[in-house]
């Protein structure tokens, strides 16, 4: 009976290793995929160990094939596509995955580990944050030690991981090379399809309690380093959608209206800054209150004062900016823009737009208008919170004469509306307030828990003046952030951060790091690269020369590395005897016939001495010596030493001259 | 008598012996020296080659000259263990079983055309080399000492033949193959007539208990912690060839040791060399390694050499 073909003979060790960097590619793409393209594969590897135990058949290959072509029919019901990220990622997991059915020889077990590694490269492609470098070495580590165990047998796995990590080490430089020195290409190389992603950060429409959600996450939204003084607290009002369009519950952005931007007069100080944006795969750029001009060609200043990329932001990105706080409008107002801006949705909130009328007669000016309702808003009883009750069909009228709670999106809300009925032009501006200042790094960091909304008003004379209804209310949000105010928004591990003074600056230890990573290696890119090289004296870098050096650097490192394995695998240090021995057969190789390696002294010595019959006395005896030395009964120690000594004194003695007649 | 050690004198008359021995069998000095070297090694011997070159007068001349009591059995195939062990026979004046011992309870055992004979008496005699002891009726017999088997057997005969397995074939410490006379001693062996008719001349130079005292002298030999390390190193390398049936097993590990002990005593060395493991490692390695392509050239002698070459010998 023919026996099984793989189980018997091999062992479980290299299985379980190639499983394991398999496995650790999955777990690192464990967000990219949906939860049962994750949950088959782990199941998969368990199933394929416990069969490996028990001996089990594997499937016959007419399984195979049509599992692999159910997959591929799962994948595309999912996604509609075989392109793009997150479907190639599922797609190549679960492949991989059925692979294991077939693992049965040592080439199998290569293709796991090579699984591993490409879903970690897939995993590296858009997933750069310093907290995953560690467990990207790790996994590189891991496959690393998978490949040394899979590809001999014999090795443990304390030995494996020690290989792999000395041959990483030795890796390390000249990974920094590459990535220092490697051309890069200008633009995005990886135009990849990124669909059904969440978003994260503000979008374009604003509804009751939207703002709230946003504000339970910690995440940072961008980073800000000031060049010169920054600006006072309160006046740390990052712009992002701009909303017009009202239907009476959200707020929304007019979709292909186009205004010229008005002529602006700058007023105050002008703010010069950075900006390092978190990818949000949004196309908003967050920038402070009124920025001057766009920062890049493919952003568009808007007539709102709105910075708008053409493209989502997939990466992290920087840019400079200047911006003002305050403005004056050079130019009227104009009628298309007035329309937009003052208009409500029919019959809507009734009680609300009363009030303003009332509000609007008793005062001799819209700026009036403004305090007056400010003033409602002050003495009105309203309440901060986080968690309103929810509104009812008119949400204006329900929030100013019913629940007097809410958040700044309700006041932001509130106070438009009120504006609007008394045909006064203003319009919601979300983005982010405040910001924490990271005494490590030197920057402001702008979490979405700074997440805001505010108003702005057209005043004659004084064009679009920012309106923040929230700080009526709440006048400590301008000066601190949601979490003061409200502890309760924050989960209790969190509270517990920020408690001790000690957490808290760790953090923000982390966040400098974090922001340092993000500037230096995530978005190394070409202009950079070429920053480095005018800093290293190469002004006009030849990509040729370029590639050259890369090569000549590659070898060089390689020819170390080459000569560091070649010195450990020599025999250890040899003895004196054995230095000696060397010599001798030096010596008598260069007047005769040299040693075959499987030479012993005593053939050796008829070898010599069958040409140079003279030198039998000398020769002859002194590789008897040696015999004796190396082979002979052991002598105590200290004759022995003496006995060597005398040894290589002789030989380092000997001349020998080359025979005429050799 | 002093049966402890080797004296000068034993060592001397080993030289007798091989000069004796290369009078009988003219110009296979090597082969002989092997010989002698298998037997001081307390090793059996497998002579392997084809008729009528001399394998069955040099075992005769092997124990005359040692001095030792020896049998032959011609082996064929209807040869039952009993006729190489004995039997045991009811003795009627007695009333009771007496074992007579066969031509095994010898010191020195000549089996003829090993291979002729049928596996179950094949592996009988070889039970009793191992063991040298020999079980019949329950009773446990001793054989003497020394014991020697010296072994024929032709190679090229298939017909009605049983190849020995591997695992009786390591019983034997080597397999020496004798081959024809060079022109000049066939010539003096054509003129000089039956060379057998010698064999009765031969005067014994040692006996059983010199035997016994050189085979301790062989084993107490040096061996240095270098020359293991190079004996390990070539056994290793059996063991890596992935062309190559088998490696080499502990025991002819231990053989091959043993063998170049006694011949670094036959070269009136004080220790094992390099050189001695490489003269006899052919003859030890011969009938253990096979290449597993059949085709592949070279028998098991030109294997050794090839062993011996690949490995270096340290400094």
């Amino acid at each position: 009976m023919a026996a099984a073909p793989s189980a018997d003979s091999e062992p479980l060790q290299p299985l379980a290793w190639a499983c394991a960097a398999f496995a650790g590619g999955a777990l690192l793409n464990l967000d990219r995929v949906p939860a049962w393209t994750a949950a088959t594969t782990l199941l998969l590897i368990a199933w394929r160990l416990t069969t490996e135990r028990s001996r089990a058949r594997l499937p016959g290959s007419v399984a195979r094939a049509l599992l692999a072509l159910a997959v591929v029919a799962v994948v595309l019901l999912r996604f509609h596509t075989l392109n793009g990220l997150a479907a190639g990622t599922a797609l190549l997991m679960l492949m991989s995955a059925l692979k294991l059915l077939e693992t049965r020889a040592r080439r199998d077990q290569f293709v796991l580990v090579g699984a591993g590694l490409f879903l970690l490269l897939s995993a590296c492609l858009d997933r750069q944050s310093l907290v995953r470098v560690p467990l990207y070495a790790l996994q590189a580590w891991l496959s690393c030690s998978a490949l040394a165990v899979v590809a001999s047998a014999g090795f443990g796995g304390r030995a494996a991981l020690r290989l792999a990590g000395r041959a990483l080490l030795f890796a390390l430089p000249l990974a920094v090379l590459l990535f220092l020195f490697f051309p890069r290409l200008p633009g995005a190389f990886w135009a990849l399809q990124r669909g059904g992603e969440a978003q994260t950060g503000l979008s374009d429409t604003m509804s009751p309690g939207s703002i709230a959600k946003l504000v339970a996450s910690y995440d940072p939204a961008f980073r800000v380093q000031f060049a010169g003084r920054a600006p006072p607290a309160e006046e740390l009002y990052w712009r992002g959608p701009v909303l017009h369009e009202f239907d009476g519950h959200t707020w929304r952005r007019t979709s292909g209206a186009f205004h010229p931007r008005q002529r602006l007069q700058y007023l105050g100080t002008p703010y010069r800054y950075r900006v390092a944006l978190e990818p949000t795969r949004l196309r908003w750029w967050f920038a402070l209150d009124t920025p001057a001009q766009s920062p890049d060609a493919s952003v568009l200043l808007t007539y709102d004062n709105q910075l708008l990329g053409t493209e989502p932001l997939t990466q992290p990105i920087s840019f400079d900016a200047v911006s003002y706080t305050r403005t004056r409008a050079l130019e009227p107002l104009g009628a298309l823009a007035r329309q937009q801006d003052t208009t409500l949705p029919p019959g809507a909130n009734p009680r609300s737009a009363a009030l303003a009328q009332t509000l609007r007669q008793r005062a001799d000016s819209d700026a009036d208008f403004v305090q007056a309702t400010l003033g409602y808003l002050h003495t009105g009883g309203f309440e901060y919170t986080l968690t309103p009750e929810p509104l009812g069909a008119d949400p204006v009228d329900d929030f100013l004469f019913n629940t007097r709670a809410g958040f700044c999106g309700h006041y932001a809300s509130a106070f438009v509306a009120l504006m609007r009925a008394a045909s006064v032009p203003a319009r919601v501006v979300t983005g982010y307030l405040g910001g924490e200042w990271n005494p490590i790094g030197g920057y402001f960091v702008v979490r979405q828990s700074d997440a805001h909304a505010w108003a702005e008003v057209w005043l004659q004379g004084r064009g679009w003046t920012r309106i923040d209804p929230t700080a009526v209310v709440a006048p400590e949000r301008l000066r601190r952030g949601v979490f003061d105010l409200l502890p309760d928004a924050l989960s209790a591990p969190e509270r517990l951060l920020r408690a001790s003074a000690w957490l808290t600056r760790a953090l923000q230890r982390w966040d400098a790091a974090n922001a340092w990573w993000s500037d230096h290696v995530v978005k190394f890119d070409y202009s950079a690269q070429l920053d480095l090289l005018g800093r290293l004296g190469i002004r006009s870098p030849d990509v040729r020369y370029l590639g050259w050096a890369f090569v000549l650097a590659l070898f060089g490192w390689l020819a170390i590395i080459a000569w560091h394995i070649g010195r450990s695998a020599r025999p250890a240090s040899p003895d004196t005897l054995a230095r000696a021995y060397a010599r001798l057969c030096h010596k008598l190789e260069r007047i005769g016939p040299p040693r075959a390696p499987h030479q012993g002294p005593l053939s050796f010595a008829e070898t010599v001495t069958a040409q140079r019959p003279e030198l039998r006395g000398s020769v002859h005896a002194l590789l008897a010596r040696y015999a004796q030395l190396r082979y002979g009964p052991a002598a105590p120690a200290a004759t022995r030493t003496r006995d060597v000594e005398a040894f290589r004194r002789a030989v380092a003695r000997l001349s020998l001259s080359r025979a005429a007649g050799g | 008598m002093n049966a402890v050690s080797a004296t000068d004198a034993d060592a001397a008359t080993l030289g007798t012996v091989l000069g004796t021995l290369e009078t009988v069998i003219l110009g296979k000095p090597e082969q002989i020296r092997l010989c002698l070297a298998c037997l001081l090694a307390r090793g059996h011997l497998l002579i392997e080659d084809v008729p009528g070159v001399g394998k069955t007068t040099l075992a005769h001349a092997l124990a005359h000259v040692l001095g030792l009591a020896w049998q032959r059995v011609q082996f064929t195939s209807d040869l039952l263990p009993a006729d190489i062990i004995g039997v045991s026979i009811f003795d009627r004046a007695s009333q009771r079983f007496n074992f007579r011992q066969g031509p095994i309870f010898t010191q020195l055992l000549l089996a003829d055309e090993v291979n002729r004979a049928s596996p179950r008496t094949q592996s009988a005699l070889l039970e009793a080399m191992e063991e040298r002891q020999v079980s019949a009726d329950g009773t446990t017999y001793p054989l003497p000492e020394p014991f020697f088997v010296v072994a024929t057997q032709n190679p090229h005969e298939q017909l009605g033949t049983f190849a020995l397995p591997e695992s009786q074939l390591d019983r034997f410490l080597m397999r020496v193959r004798l081959g024809y006379p060079d022109a000049a001693h066939e010539r003096e062996l054509l003129r000089g007539g039956e060379r057998r008719e010698l064999l009765s001349r031969i005067a014994p130079a040692l006996s059983a208990a010199a035997v016994l005292r050189v085979q301790r002298a062989v084993r107490a030999m040096h061996v240095a912690d270098a020359l293991l390390d190079y004996t390990q190193a070539l056994i290793a390398r059996t063991r890596e060839r992935s062309d190559l049936k088998l490696g080499l097993s502990p025991r002819a590990g231990q053989g091959l040791l043993r063998a170049a002990q006694a011949w670094a005593y036959l070269a009136a060395r004080p220790a094992v060399l390099p050189e001695d493991v490489q003269a006899v490692l052919p003859a030890v390695v011969a009938h253990r390694l096979e290449r597993r392509d059949p085709a592949g050239a070279g028998d098991g002698d030109a294997l050794g050499r090839e062993i011996i070459r690949a490995v270096p010998v340290p400094p």
